[in-house]
């Protein structure tokens, strides 16, 4: 049978604790929401059927939102989700990050550096989207 | 229907897009985006948004477990993801630059042909080992895994590296320029092109949908198009799925596989065809 190499091992742990870390704060942010009455739901979700009726105020558009609304006291609960979703849309750019490392390890320079190319990339079309 | 039968229902409806994007190598967001439009009436920014989180969790879900199973080729996936990656950047800089509409009906005439292409190795359980090519040679774009439907270790190598590479980079054309996962266009390009088992090619293109979504994630995100309310049942639905579409792959053939991606191909090659000839489809 085909053994997994130490590469793939390590990007497949990233990839499953990046998915694991993300649903439980998405989970812990929907359960404490639940807790504190899930307020505004109804106008939430008529939102999400519109977008036209009024941008929502538990939109998220960047990490300072998210970083503003954990640093309220209490918390808002819907930002622990947001940041879930954040870290769920950067487990891919770290698993290539992951596998950069381990084929720089394992001394295979070709693929450390096609990692190194891909990883490049997906900077720079995250540099890209922050400049607007 | 309330707030929670909303959750409930989105939960469950992303269970089987998951299960389903595990196998069949896409994120979902074909299936998704239409079902979250027309069924629960959502607004498609926020569907679309929502689909980038459903490309992202089937990848992380399903990679993990075919990367431990060596079903993904991380070296396959990596490498072609270098021609995706750039597809995509240099598609979001022609969005709107290009005629989207003569693109999409070019793109659906080369899926109906590809459907019928598809249709002729519908039986075809596993492609001939081809003879090397130099470039597969040089970068290692080969492997093997234990199949538990044939009870055997299969040894592939990829084959019409460059053609392989050139649709990829057309692929991820399309995701920038349409914003689309093109996950299927990946696991065609694998199947037809490099001639890798269709259970490799479906595996590969979970790992690659994540790398090359990733590219155009941040732009979704700042865009305020990624609802928490929506995303995040959308996002722990679709995990769960790809988990138990991953045990359910292994013990498909590679036939079977096919069979199951046959009508989805077709499908969108309907959609494609229809949006070119500007019938408005979500």
């Amino acid at each position: 049978m085909s053994a997994p190499s130490p590469v793939e091992r390590l990007v497949a742990r990233v990839l499953l604790w990046g998915g694991l870390l993300s649903v439980s704060l998405i989970l812990a942010g929907l359960v404490f929401y639940a807790i504190a009455g899930h307020p505004n739901a109804r106008e939430i979700v008529r939102v999400v059927h519109n977008r036209d009726v009024g941008r929502s105020v538990d939109v998220f558009a960047s990490l300072g939102d998210v970083r503003r609304a954990l640093a309220q006291r209490p918390p808002d609960p819907l930002a622990i989700t947001a940041l879930g979703l954040v870290c769920l849309l950067a487990t891919p750019a770290v698993g290539v990050a992951a596998a950069l490392v381990a084929f720089w390890r394992a001394g295979d320079r070709l693929y450390a550096g096609i990692s190194a190319g891909v990883l490049g990339m997906l900077v720079l079309g995250f540099a890209l989207a922050a400049g607007g | 229907m309330s707030p929670l039968e909303f959750v409930a229902a989105l939960f469950a409806t992303s269970l089987a897009a998951g299960g389903a994007g595990a196998v069949l190598g896409l994120g979902g967001g074909i299936l998704l985006i239409p079902i979250l439009t027309l069924f629960y009436g959502v607004d498609l920014h926020y569907a679309m948004g929502a689909s980038i989180v459903s490309v992202i969790a089937t990848s992380s879900g399903a990679a993990a477990a075919y990367l431990r199973t060596s079903l993904s080729n991380i070296r396959i996936g990596l490498f072609l993801a270098l021609a995706t990656v750039a597809g995509a950047l240099v598609g979001a800089a022609l969005a709107g630059v290009v005629p989207t509409r003569a693109l999409q009906l070019l793109l659906g005439l080369a899926l109906a042909y590809s459907t019928v292409a598809t249709l002729r190795q519908l039986r075809l359980e596993l492609p001939e080992v081809g003879e090397a090519d130099p470039l597969a040679m040089r970068f290692g774009l080969e492997g093997s895994y234990y199949d538990a439907a044939l009870d055997r270790d299969v040894k592939y190598r990829a084959t019409r590296v460059r053609l392989g590479f050139a649709a990829m980079f057309g692929a991820g054309l399309l995701s920038g320029l349409l914003g689309i996962g093109s996950g299927a266009f990946k696991v065609l390009a694998m199947d037809h092109f490099m001639r890798l088992p269709m259970k490799v090619s479906t595996a590969t293109s979970n790992f690659m949908i994540g790398i090359t979504s990733a590219a155009s994630a941040g732009v979704y995100f700042s865009r305020g198009d990624i609802h928490p309310l929506l995303a995040a049942p959308v996002a722990v639905g679709v995990l769960v799925g790809a988990a138990g579409g991953t045990r359910l792959m292994s013990r498909l053939r590679n036939t079977t596989v096919r069979k199951i991606f046959l009508p989805v191909l077709g499908w969108l090659a309907v959609s494609m065809i229809l949006r070119g000839l500007g019938i408005g489809l979500p």
